[in-house]
This record gives structure tokens, sequence and C-alpha cells, in this order.
């Protein structure tokens, strides 16, 4: 499945000019954005103003977003992900701890709400499951150093986040199924 | 071509999914997908699952980003519409400025030639008028003169006048009789030439004359035996003082 003729619609808007389309991508989007800024950077204030960074970038770049090669979010997330890492290699007060996150300051993230913590679905995986998807894609770590910290080879760690996503959807679809058989009572 | 196993067991399209891969292996996870369907399916797949995980871990921001934002892309937008109508704008009224003033200064100039022309043109007319009347003045005279039944007479200046001379034009058709004196010296104010016509002996006035005109007009006699010019009191007299007899011609 592509980038939905929906959004290619919204993106062509964009690219003309219409500044509404970016509203209606940021509608669409920011939450899933925001979801991975703050989990990476663990700082509400500082989250914001990547968010709105990283909307900013996704206006002014817009034109080099190409559908053929994956989906907007895909393309977005780098986007997010990236304006993060600089952010927080620039500010160079990044210090990794045991447990794997990345802190601003140690203190602070006591009293602060646990940003990092993910929900949904990912819950019913596995701890290992788990812990694979939030390195990669919400702590900022590349694959190479994501096994490093969970102290497992790299191909090992691979198979973890493949499998994570494998059962990901497969929980998806059985939630699906779910609602399809519930309607289907209901109908 | 890469190969699709290599990829997929690699895990290459996981970390192209994130950006994670180089330039180059990048563009060779490209083609492979481009041109075998089932990998397209595959990476497909994954981005649907990465999206749909991403939209379950959502975190809903502050309304005031998205307020943020619209005040950061908002200016850019006035600046990006506004700014092309009105530089044409400013361009035109330049254009419409400078050529406006073009005109007035080719008006101005042209005012100014019209009035220069209308002067010379004023002045040219008055020449003409004048040359005009100078010449009906002088073929006047002419006609008068170089005419058939003109006789022209030379009164030459005795000692009282020496050198001195007088061209008398009669016409015995028209009556008329036309002198010129500018030959004769000029006399004190006092004093005026006066023309007589002896007609039985008896001098009979045809009036004065002035030095400083051509042609004077004087009073036909008939059956004048002579002409002559006497030097009489200004305003001339009733009789000619003979002793001031300038000169005569015989008729």
């Amino acid at each position: 499945m592509r980038t939905t003729t929906n959004d290619i619609e919204t993106i062509d808007r964009l690219l003309s000019g219409d500044n509404t389309a970016l509203y209606e991508l940021y509608d669409k989007y920011s939450g899933a954005l925001f979801g991975v800024i703050l989990r990476m950077c663990r700082d509400q204030n500082k989250a914001e103003d990547l968010l709105q960074e990283t909307f900013i970038k996704i206006w002014k770049s817009i034109d080099g977003y190409d559908a053929s090669k994956g989906r907007f979010y895909t393309w977005a997330y780098r986007i997010a992900r990236n304006t993060t890492l600089n952010a927080l290699r620039t500010k160079d007060k990044l210090i990794q701890t045991d447990d794997l996150s990345v802190y601003t300051n140690i203190k602070d993230d006591e009293e602060a709400p646990d940003y990092s913590e993910l929900k949904g679905s990912i819950k019913s995986l596995e701890p290992h499951h788990q812990q694979a998807i939030a390195l990669v894609y919400y702590s900022g770590y590349t694959h190479r150093e994501a096994h490093e910290k969970m102290g497992v080879p790299l191909g090992t760690f691979k198979s973890y986040v493949r499998q994570a996503l494998k059962q990901l959807r497969e929980t998806y679809g059985t939630k699906l199924i779910y609602i399809w058989a519930v309607l289907e009572l209901l109908a | 071509m890469m190969e699709k196993k290599k990829i997929l067991e690699e895990g290459l399209l996981e970390l192209y999914l994130t950006g994670e891969l180089s330039k180059e292996e990048a563009s060779m996870v490209e083609e492979a997908l481009g041109q075998d369907t089932s990998l397209q399916e595959q990476f497909d797949a994954l981005e649907a699952d990465f999206e749909r995980m991403g939209m379950e871990q959502a975190i809903v921001p502050p309304p005031a980003v998205k307020a943020r934002i619209k005040d950061a892309v908002q200016p850019n937008l006035i600046r990006k519409t506004n700014w092309m109508p009105l530089s044409i704008a400013a361009g035109f009224a330049l254009i419409f400025g400078l050529s406006s003033f073009w005109l007035y200064e080719k008006w101005q100039n042209a005012e100014g030639n019209l009035e220069m022309l209308q002067t010379q043109t004023y002045r040219l007319q008055r020449q003409v008028d004048n040359l005009e009347s100078e010449f009906r003045l002088t073929s006047n005279r002419l006609e008068s003169i170089n005419n058939p039944d003109v006789i022209p007479l030379v009164l030459y200046g005795n000692q009282k006048a020496p050198n001195g001379k007088a061209v008398a034009y009669v016409n015995h058709k028209n009556q008329l009789v036309l002198v010129n004196p500018k030959g004769l010296p000029t006399l004190p104010s006092h004093q005026t030439y006066q023309m007589w016509s002896d007609v039985d002996g008896e001098m009979i006035n045809m009036g004065t004359f002035p030095t400083d005109t051509e042609l004077v007009s004087l009073k036909y006699i008939e059956n004048a035996e002579s002409l002559n010019i006497t030097i009489e009191p200004a305003g001339g007299s009733d009789h000619p003082n003979v002793e001031q007899l300038v000169s005569y011609v015989t008729l």
C-alpha cells in the first residue's frame, strides 16, 4: 500500500502554495510525529519546538518528497527523527544511561512523566520485542547502536525488529477481524 | 541488482525505512524495489505497519504548536503572494511616472517653441506688412516717375547752393508735380525751400518742401514757363524772396 490518493492530492495542493494543505497534513500526522519526537528527547518544550521545526522543514522541502518511493509518513518520520537527533547532538548534553534512554537532565526526568512509555498493541509484544521497537523507532538509535545496547548480535536484533513488526501486523489483523465480526453481528 | 534474499536477510528494508542506509545502498534498494513486485509488496506492508504503529503511539501536541507553525508559514505566504503584484505595480508606476515626466518636459518644450514661433511669426508678419507698404509706396513713386507722360527736370543749384541739385517730375496729363530735394544742401530750422511757377512773369506758390524726403508732391500750376526754388523763412512766404533764388529750370 502506497501513500493514499488523499495524501497525494493534499501534497499537490501544498506544492501549488496552498498552506491549508500543510495544516491538514499536520492534523493527520502531528500526533504520530510528536510521539516519536517526545519519546526521543523527553522534554515537552523542546519536543514542541522540534515538532514545529519538523513541519517547517516539511513545508520548505515538500518538493523533495517522491510518492513513488514511499509513504508520506515514512518521509516525515525521517525528517522528525533527523531533526531531533541533530538538536540532541548540538546540545551536547546527551547522557545515555543504563536503561538505554536519552536524557537531557536525569533529575528533571525523574519528576517528569515518562514519555518513553509505549502504548497500545506494542504492550502485548514480548519485552525484548518491545525494547527493540522502542530503541530503533522511538529512541533514535540506529540498528547498529541498538543491538549493542541490547547486547545481542546485529542479525538477532534485526530479526527481533522484524518479528516484532510481524506480530504487530498480526494483532492489527486480529483486531480488524474482531471489528469485522462485531459489524457483521450488528448487521 | 541487489539480491532480494540479501535484502531480506540483512533487514535492509528496515534500515531503508528509517533512513539508515548509505546513498549507494539506498539507491540499490530502490532499484530492487522497482524491479521486484513481491519485494515492493513487503516494503509496502512494512511501511503500513510502521505507520499504523506510529498512529498508535501518537501523542497529541498542544494546539499552540499548530498556531506557531501557522504564524511561521503565513507571513511567508503573504510575502510570496503579495510582493509579485506589488513590484509589478511599482514598476508600472515608475514607468508611468518617468514617461509622464518625459511627456511633461516635451510639452513644456513644445509650449516654449510655440511661443517663440508665435513671436517670430508676429515679427515676420510686421516685417512683411512694412515691406508691403514700403513696396507699395516705392512702386507708386516709381509709377509716378517712370511714366511716359512724366518729364524729369534737373534743377542745379547756383552759388547759393553750390553742387546742390533737385529733380522735378512734371506730369502735364495728370497735373502732378513731384520733387526729389535730396540733393539740396540742408537748411537751418528757421528756413525752408519753396517752389514757385513762373506764369506770365508772376511767381505762383507751389509749396514748401523739406530736404529729408525723397519725393514731395507739390501743387501743379498750369501754363508755367519755369520752376524756381527759393530759400524762405520757415513756414514759407506768399511772395518769393527773389534774392534767395537757389535754382530754376525752364519748361
